[in-house]
């Protein structure tokens, strides 16, 4: 640190010399640039001569620039939490307000894809951390194959999204209008197609047969909606127990017009969850793909040998992002598929 | 860490996915309304607490690291307290039609 202050005291003064001298001619400035460098370099020739391959000329020593680098990136992480905070927000307020609207809306998620896609990230969290753990020991192979699963892994999660998203456009459950497929009159969306022999069913038959002259339920692609069982459900606990708390305030008004359930401002509730459902996971999707490149570029640097026990810093950071969105969908999978599945008896 | 360790932090991860999957099945509202809600965020924050400590190597960070992550959860907090204290406490009107 001392010869750091040294330095920039030097290369303030010939700068300062150089600009002053200058006016005289050119030879003067050369010897000072020369200074300069001699400056600059005063403290490495000091030393012995030897550089760790991957440290930066900013830094003392390895130490102080891996805890650099792990502290930006964790920085960059901590903002990466407040950006998905935002959007967790918007869901606790709107949560918050409909919740029957947020359940309803989740009993049409496929809870069993999104826990197998859950299994899916954490094992491939696993391969990055043992990518890590094998950079440090310097094993070039090991490192490869493990960016390669971990790769595959993603990409497995990315796949089974894609069915889950395709399943939503075909059911008309895609929040914005003309995204929709066409839905047929009479066709039905049964819930959860999978279920385990120890959970309860949950409300099938989201879309009923629309009337006989309607060729489509949807001829626009509207986003489709009809079924308010949970409403139903809400409704009559209250009326079996005044005292309780079945409906929140906001419910009380916006599912009903007139006293009696009104299906259309119940869909736009619905609706707006499936917003939230496309936003969070579609962002979190876009995590992926950018991790996925991520892996690329350090699966090709692995193999090349970059890295080893003195540099291995660009594969922690890397298992840093990747164990970051790991952690996004580990509050994304109970709060959006989960929510609602204690209902329904 | 060894790779024993890791395979032990993924098991607990794997049985924390399960026991998530499991306890949303059951209806806990008779204990008090959101229950389960609570019961899938306590499970997910574990599950994270594991992440952060043993993949991410906070564990082993300086101090400084260990500020970060717990100053952002804070923040977050901070931030779902002060937003909802206001929401919470309107009678109706936003939202509602």
């Amino acid at each position: 640190m001392r010869f750091l202050i040294w330095d920039l005291v030097f290369v303030t003064f010939h700068f300062y010399r150089t600009n002053y001298v200058d006016t005289n001619g050119t030879e003067n400035r050369q010897s000072a640039i020369a200074n300069i460098n001699m400056a600059t370099h005063a403290d490495t020739l000091e030393h012995d001569h030897y550089h760790p391959p991957g440290l930066q000329h900013q830094f003392e020593d390895m130490k102080q620039q891996e805890e650099s680098v792990s502290l930006g990136m964790w920085l960059f992480l901590v903002q990466e939490i407040m950006f998905f905070g935002g959007l967790f927000t918007a869901y606790l307020v709107f949560r918050s307000r409909f919740p029957m609207a947020f359940a309803a809306g989740s009993n049409h998620l496929d809870a069993f894809l999104g826990g197998f896609n859950t299994l899916v990230l954490i094992v491939s969290s696993l391969t990055m951390a043992l990518t890590v753990y094998y950079a440090q020991k310097g094993d070039r192979i090991k490192q490869v194959v493990l960016i390669v699963l971990t790769m595959i892994f993603g990409t497995v999660f990315l796949g089974v999204k894609a069915i889950e998203y395709t399943d939503k456009y075909n059911h008309g459950l895609v929040p914005i209008t003309g995204l929709n497929k066409k839905a047929w009159a009479g066709e039905q969306h049964a819930a959860t197609p999978f279920t385990f022999p120890f959970e309860t069913k949950v409300s099938a038959a989201a879309v009923q047969p629309g009337t006989a002259e309607d060729k489509y339920v949807n001829p626009r692609g509207e986003f489709l909606w009809k079924d308010t069982a949970l409403v139903q459900m809400a409704l009559d606990e209250q009326k079996a127990d005044p005292d309780g708390n079945y409906l929140t305030r906001a419910e009380q008004i916006g599912y009903f017009s007139n006293g009696q359930i009104d299906a259309n401002k119940f869909r736009d509730k619905v609706r707006m969850f499936f917003w939230i459902y496309f936003v969070m996971t579609g962002l979190h999707a876009l995590h992926m793909i950018v991790g996925l490149g991520l892996m690329t570029w350090l699966g090709w640097k692995a193999w090349l040998g970059t890295y080893g026990p003195e540099y291995y810093m660009p594969v922690e950071m890397s298992g840093l992002y990747w164990h970051f969105v790991d952690i996004v969908w580990i509050f994304l999978f109970p709060l959006l598929y989960l929510l609602g599945r204690h209902f329904g008896h | 860490m060894n790779i024993p360790k890791y395979l032990m932090i993924f098991g607990i991860l794997v049985v924390g996915t399960i026991v998530t999957y499991v306890a949303a099945t059951i209806d806990m509202d008779w204990i008090f309304p959101g229950a389960n809600t609570l019961v899938a965020l306590l499970i997910a924050f574990t599950k994270t607490t594991f992440v952060m400590l043993f993949f991410m190597h906070v564990y082993w960070s300086p101090k400084l690291i260990w500020l970060s992550v717990i100053a952002s959860f804070f923040w977050l907090a901070i931030m779902f307290a002060y937003t909802m204290q206001d929401y919470l406490t309107r009678s109706s009107g936003v939202f509602t039609v």
